[in-house]
């Protein structure tokens, strides 16, 4: 790295944003995170699966770029292990687990949602990846959005899964008024541009 | 903080903690992080699998006139206990299946 590179480094780290990816185990956020990276450099950063707490660390992508209207907004993208308030690793058996794996993916998802708590300090934006099917006046949702509000931290509630029939993003928008709320479907991939506008409004 | 390690102390014994008001969101925080390191799950016995937590909110207008929750009661408990909640306006119902180990 040439001198002149390592300074234009030092002035881009001063501006760094850094955009986590919270909710509930399974809403979607890895789904997201995947949608957003690949449409910045065509490549996933994690794995998604249906078995919660699929996430159990946390995954950090530099140098994502989007662009709208011409402009682009580059960011890191913190996916975090989804947040719980229980973790019952018998659930884990209904996907097949054996019993040591199912023991070994609760203790890993517990200090996942510990680290995800902690990450809380050290992002600048927020995107509240919310699965619309279910309800989502949850404790997980409003201790997330409360530290937020409290930290000043921007954030999007994203109301994932409309492709799904049940999903009810009407009903999120209800229940949180004074937030920005944007419906997606991160696997179709639909209404990515509306969320990428508002991201630049809020994390620019 | 003394008062989340109560209400987490009381929940594995297999109590449902009815609390008026609300808890901070320090104290939320705190309760999931410290759920999170009481979960054991090679103890069987004891078999602590986490917490659900219900409230009863009412509307109360903010400054800026947007609808504001103002929580009137917290009610926790071990996790999957409580089986159905049903909330209306001003109205909290539960029903939890207690004793859970000795049935
Ligand atoms: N129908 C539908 N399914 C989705 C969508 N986004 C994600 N899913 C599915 O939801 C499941 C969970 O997706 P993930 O992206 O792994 O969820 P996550 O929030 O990262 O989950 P954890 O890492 O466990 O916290 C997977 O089966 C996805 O295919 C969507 O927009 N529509
Ligand atoms: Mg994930």
């Amino acid at each position: 790295m040439g001198f002149f590179d390592f300074i234009r480094n030092l002035f881009k780290n001063k501006q760094k944003v850094s955009i986590g990816l919270y909710g509930h185990p399974n809403s979607g956020k890895t789904t997201l995170a995947n949608t957003i990276a690949s449409d910045s450099f065509g490549k996933n950063i994690g794995l998604p699966s249906n078995v919660p707490h699929e996430t159990r660390k946390v995954l950090k992508q530099e140098k994502v770029v989007i662009k709208e209207n011409g402009k682009e907004l580059s960011f890191d993208i913190i996916d975090t292990p989804g947040i719980a308030t229980k973790v019952d690793y018998k659930n884990f058996l209904e996907y097949g687990l054996e019993v040591d794996e199912a023991k070994d993916r609760a203790k890993e998802a517990t200090k996942g949602i510990i680290e995800a708590i902690k990450w809380l300090e050290d992002v600048n934006g927020v995107l509240l990846v919310v699965d619309a099917i279910d309800d989502p006046l949850t404790q997980t949702n409003i201790t997330i959005i409360g530290n937020l509000e409290a930290r000043n931290i921007p954030f999007i509630v994203v109301a994932n899964k409309i492709d799904d029939p049940k999903a009810n993003a009407d009903k999120i928008v209800s229940v949180f008024p004074q937030h920005t709320v944007v419906p997606i479907s991160a696997l179709k991939k639909d209404n990515i541009e509306e969320l990428y506008k508002e991201m630049f409004k809020k994390f620019n | 903080m003394e008062k989340i390690y109560k209400i987490i102390g009381l929940v594995k014994e297999g109590n449902l903690v009815v609390m008026e008001g609300g808890l901070s969101t320090a104290e939320q925080t705190e309760l999931i992080e410290t759920t999170m390191r009481e979960i054991d799950v090679e103890d069987d016995v004891e078999n602590f699998i986490g917490i659900d937590i219900n409230t009863l909110d009412k509307d109360s207008s903010s400054f800026f006139g947007f609808l504001k929750k103002k929580t009137v009661i917290t009610v926790i408990g071990p996790a999957d206990v409580v089986k159905t909640v049903e909330k209306q306006s001003n109205f909290l119902s539960m029903v939890a299946e207690i004793n859970k180990n000795e049935s």
